[in-house]
């Protein structure tokens, strides 16, 4: 599946960093459906390519587990100390950092998630993530 | 992922090679934490990551790092990456996880910082 997305970016002709940016949202996202919409195990997950082409990337990502919307997930605070950082918490947040676009629906008995990319990384990361973070 | 292990003076250089992800978060934690033991040895060994040939990192792997850099904090020894190839090095950036760890540029720059003794015999090969 992870394949599919990076080909995909490859063919569009993403660079190689943004390549694999594209690859860690999505994978991010798939992990983020095993653990919250199928808890007990395997389910089917559909991913599609959306679009006719060109420098945009729009990916639809379909399960039919739990109705669980990642972007209810709380940003998680990055400036803290270490002794009270909390582990985890990343997968969400790097699926919002390297997207250019992040829509969750709930369908029927689905959850879509459609993650949209651009050639370029989105935003200036050293700025969003002091926002963020606070 | 591909890992190697050596010791140099009181430095335990961990070279981490290739994928760090769902599939190979696990593989990446076995090889890491037997390092974390606290075996007694007064100081406790400093731990340097050479990662400069990790060519992909997810939320998985991070979460791994966590919980050693908050081990090794709590046994009062280092931890430190070295040689992030710059997309590696911005998914770290964007991560502030230079608020969890030290990050070095080069091997011989977080050898050099760790150990003085380390650094050395590293420069003698």
């Amino acid at each position: 599946m992870i394949d599919f997305v990076s080909d995909l970016a490859r063919e569009r002709g993403f660079g190689p960093k943004r390549i694999m940016e594209v690859e860690l949202a999505a994978e991010e996202a798939l992990v983020n459906i095993l653990t919250y919409a199928y808890p007990k195990g395997a389910g089917d997950i559909e991913i599609a390519c959306k679009g006719e082409g060109g420098s945009r990337l729009t990916f639809e990502i379909t399960d039919y587990g739990a109705a669980f919307n990642p972007l209810s997930f709380p940003v998680p605070d990055l400036l803290v100390e270490l002794a009270i950082r909390r582990v985890g918490g990343l997968g969400v947040f790097f699926v919002r950092q390297m997207a250019d676009r992040v829509e969750y629906q709930r369908k029927e008995d689905a959850n879509v998630l459609t993650l949209t990319f651009t050639k370029r990384a989105p935003r200036n990361w050293e700025n969003s993530t002091h926002t963020e973070g606070t | 992922m591909e890992s190697s292990v050596r010791q140099i003076a009181d430095v335990t250089l961990i070279g981490i090679d290739g994928r760090v992800d769902h599939a190979t978060a696990k593989a990446f934690e076995e090889v890491i934490r037997p390092h974390l033991d606290d075996t007694g040895v007064n100081p406790l060994p400093k731990i340097l990551l050479d990662m400069g040939g990790l060519s992909f990192m997810t939320s998985a792997g991070l979460r791994v790092l966590m919980i050693a850099a908050k081990t090794c904090a709590s046994q009062g020894r280092d931890l430190a990456v070295a040689a992030l190839q710059p997309a590696i090095a911005e998914i770290f950036k964007i991560s502030r996880f230079d608020l969890v760890l030290k990050i070095h540029p080069t091997v011989e720059e977080g050898l050099s910082s760790l150990s003085l003794e380390a650094a050395t015999l590293w420069e003698a090969g």
